[in-house]
């Protein structure tokens, strides 16, 4: 490290005393390493990417310092041994990427097991031992190499080295590979902040290549990739070292490469156009070129969604396996064959959390959990079309969860929507029925206290009058006797109607309980009825009364159109409910849906009524209450 | 006929009020009129009365609580007879006493017929029966015994206002025929239900009974 940063200081003080501008950009380009090499170590003292990130900047500072010392053999005062540090110069350049295959090696958490990776530090020496001999005495004078010895054994030993680089580059790039595919989700995720610098440069160097056929200038063609690799290289590693779940590394990583790839394909399209247009219509100039941008136009959106979607799923496999269960739940739900209900499941799979929480809001603004609130630092809101629709709560809470949750929530915005609306709904039904039977009750306490009132208000009074019309008859006598009789007459009368009027209302018989009721109902009947009550379970008012409507309302009917020979009438229990069923022998045909009064008053109690009436095969109502 | 000493229950004060003017005027004495089944029990117990009409829904339950004070009076002061008066027939809590002696159940109307009632106060505080025809059919309905259709319509007519309480001089003359044909019918009836004269049990009661049951499955 110090040694790093002692070489960065040289060739920024050589490079500002011989006020050459790029001896200063190498050096200041190499202190970003080494600076960023320093806050890693301070941060990560074990970590040995450190150091090797250091070197990564300074070993190209350091070669060029070396060669700037040979180059004083050919000033009027030449430095110490400078002639035979110029010799070897030229062939020092392996070490330019010893800092970078170190930093492969021992990323993220440090150089792995077994000799083949520890090769390198044995290859790298050997190479450029053989790159010196191979090119020993040789000198670059505008960018061109002269002099040096010739003979095939030497250009046989520079290969060798240049092979022997290209290895350790090989095993380095094997060594992050193997990091990504065996580590853990972290070691992944640094090692994609690694990648998406590597793809970067190489992507600015291959632009380089073309931007040099087109004839720019070298400078102008590769400062880019240079500075890509000296500055976006150190700071991808800082940024995967310290903070590796900075920003959604996985997504600017896949975008980058879709982009890079839809770039060339485009390029390669509208080329490809060019140059076939121009063939077969022997034109040149605007027409070729006005059809190529047409078509790669036309193509290009498909293509980068596609395209997106394929490196998406190489390059952030997690991401894209739980977006793709999220949607699949949602195409299911969509199909009917799952219930929007399960999303809070489908999210924890997805998630790999489960203690994750979703919490829906009613549309009337209620939350359907009030247990958990907004103030909870580990809720995500979930928001559509600007209003807030639901929460949801992290067990495993990072910003990355936070990311994947919120790309998942919004995948999942139609389920989430479906099932606060079904919520709303279902609890609107349930609201509805309790208030229907709540009424249904109401109404029959109205109804028992009415047939109070004419029981012991209005028949009391008149039965009263009646009695005082009685101590008045004593004084009376002959006509006027008569006729308090016939007013008598008519008062008992007047109770009686009072009495079968109340009975309408209520009938009272049902205070001695259903069975004695209905005893009464088939007394009344002029066609035989047959009656089975069974123990009944205990059952309120209004249970009661409506399984009493049901048994008189059907035999009404029989007695009224079915021109029944007899009637069957069983009651019995049915599961704690009431079962009722009246069956005659007449004509049948009656209406299936009929009669409305009735099924609204046994619906009102959360009973069900049927009516089966084949023509000629008599009529069967039954119902549960 | 001799005036009873009677204690009327109910809670309808203009009803009261008029039932014991009409019982005053009757020849009765009237000891106590109270309105709640608490305050009937008191009287009872302090007035020993030959007869308690009692209004069958009363405080302070407000339900048939007079009803099941009757049974308890029944039980506990078995020489006043009871006399349920009722808006409507409802059975519930006095089933064990329809038929028994010195018991009734009529209809509140029935009061407007100032003779009938008179009739049926005496036969209760008698150890008799009153029964109103509702409440004969209602237990005819309510019962479950096979029929005795042996009887002939007649008899059936006889058995009928027998059961009602009423006695042989009173069902000739609401049937028209003399009071030796009634006996007559009683004792065809007696014969055919085979109830036997043997001196203890009360023949005309067990008709009754046998009568309401074989209304049961008509």
């Amino acid at each position: 490290m110090v040694l790093a940063a002692a070489v960065v200081v040289t060739g920024l003080v050589i490079g500002l005393v011989d006020a050459r501008a790029q001896d200063v950009l190498a050096a200041l380009a190499a202190a970003v390493s080494v600076g960023v090499a320093v806050v890693v170590q301070a941060h990560r003292p074990a970590a040995a990417v450190a150091p090797a990130l250091a070197w990564c900047g300074a070993a190209p500072l350091a070669v060029a310092l070396v060669e700037r010392y040979g180059q004083t053999a050919g000033t009027p005062t030449p430095l110490p041994a400078a002639v035979l540090v110029a010799d070897a110069a030229v062939g020092l350049w392996p070490l330019n990427v010893a800092g970078l295959v170190a930093l492969l090696l021992v990323f993220p958490d440090g150089c792995h097991r077994g000799w083949v990776w520890r090769a390198p530090a044995v290859l790298l020496p050997l190479a450029t031992a053989a790159t010196v001999t191979g090119l020993w005495g040789a000198r670059q004078v505008d960018g061109e190499l002269v002099g040096g010895a010739a003979g095939a054994w030497r250009d046989v030993v520079a290969v060798v080295g240049v092979v022997l680089v290209a290895l350790s580059v090989c095993i380095g790039v094997a060594a992050v590979v193997r990091s990504a595919r065996f580590g853990d989700a972290r070691r992944r995720l640094q090692v994609r902040w690694l990648a998406l610098a590597g793809v970067v440069a190489g992507a600015l160097l291959a632009a380089g290549w073309v931007a040099e056929t087109l004839g720019a200038s070298l400078a102008v063609a590769y400062t880019p990739h240079l500075v890509a690799i000296v500055v976006l290289v150190p700071a991808a590693v800082g940024v995967a070292i310290l903070r590796y779940d900075l920003f959604d590394v996985e997504r600017v990583l896949g975008e980058t490469v879709s982009v890079i790839i839809t770039a060339v394909g485009a390029a390669a399209v509208f080329a490809g156009v060019v140059f076939a247009v121009g063939r077969t219509l022997g034109a040149a100039g605007e027409v070729p070129a006005v059809t190529a941008a047409f078509i790669t136009a036309l193509i290009l959106l498909p293509l980068h969604h596609r395209i997106a979607r394929t490196v998406g799923r190489l390059v952030d496999r997690d991401r894209y396996v739980a977006l793709a269960g999220v949607e699949r739940f949602v195409g299911d739900v969509r199909a009917g064959r799952r219930q929007p209900e399960e999303l809070e499941e489908v999210l924890r799979t997805a998630q790999a959390d489960p203690r994750l929480r979703l919490v829906l809001r009613r549309p009337d603004g209620t939350w359907a959990d009030a247990s958990t609130t907004s103030e909870d630092p580990h809720t995500v809101n979930v928001t559509a079309g600007g209003e807030h629709i639901a929460r949801i709560t992290l067990g495993h809470d990072t910003a990355r969860a936070r990311r994947r949750i919120a790309a998942l929530a919004v995948a999942a915005w139609l389920p989430i929507e479906v099932s606060r609306l079904r919520l709303s709904l279902r609890e609107a039904v349930a609201e509805v029925e309790a208030s229907r039977s709540r009424l249904a009750e109401a109404v029959a306490l109205e109804r028992r206290r009415l047939e109070r009132d004419l029981h012991d208000s209005a028949q009391q009074q008149i039965v009263a009058t009646g009695m005082r019309l009685r101590r008045l008859q004593r004084e009376l006598s002959g006509a006027q006797a008569s006729e308090v009789d016939r007013a008598v007459a008519d008062l008992e009368d007047t109770v009686r109607e009072l009495r079968s009027l109340a009975h309408g209302v209520r009938p009272a018989r049902l205070d001695d309980g259903l069975g004695p009721a209905l005893e009464a109902v088939r007394a009344a009947s002029p066609v035989p009825i047959t009656l089975w009550v069974d123990e009944l379970p205990p059952a309120n008012e209004v249970r009661t009364a409506t399984a009493y409507l049901v048994v008189s309302e059907a035999v009404t009917n029989a007695l009224k159109h079915a021109r029944a020979q007899s009637i069957d009438v069983a009651v019995g229990p049915l599961e704690g409910r009431m079962s009722i069923e009246v069956r005659d022998d007449g004509v049948g045909g009656a209406p299936e849906d009929g009669p409305v009064a009735l099924r609204d008053r046994v619906a009102s109690v959360g009973g069900t009524m049927t009516v089966v009436s084949p023509a000629g095969g008599g009529t069967t109502v039954r119902a549960v209450v | 006929m001799a005036g009873l000493r009677i204690v009327v229950a109910d809670d309808a004060v203009l009803f009261r009020e008029g039932l014991v003017r009409l019982l005053l005027d009757a020849g009765h004495e009237v000891v106590a009129a109270v309105g709640d089944t608490v305050a009937l029990g008191t009287a009872v117990v302090e007035h020993h009365p030959d007869l308690a009409i009692v209004d069958v829904r009363m405080p302070p339950g407000g339900e048939d609580d007079g009803a099941v004070a009757a049974v308890q009076l029944r039980t506990l002061h078995p020489q006043t007879g009871v006399l349920l008066l009722s808006q409507h027939i409802e059975l519930r809590h006095c089933r064990p006493l329809l038929g028994s002696p010195g018991f009734g159940y009529l209809l509140k109307e029935s009061v407007l017929h100032l003779d009938d009632f008179d009739l049926a106060l005496h036969r209760v505080a008698d150890g008799g029966v009153a029964l109103d025809p509702g409440v004969v059919q209602a237990l005819v309905h309510s019962q479950s015994t096979p029929s005795i259709a042996r009887l002939s319509e007649r008899e059936q007519e006889v058995l009928r206002l027998v059961a009602e309480g009423h006695s042989n001089v009173r069902v000739a003359a609401l049937l028209r025929l003399s009071d030796r044909t009634v006996e007559a019918h009683m004792r065809s009836v007696f014969t055919k239900l085979g109830l036997e004269d043997d001196g203890e049990t009360n023949r005309r009661v067990l008709a009754v009974l046998a009568h309401l049951q074989a209304h049961a499955r008509r």
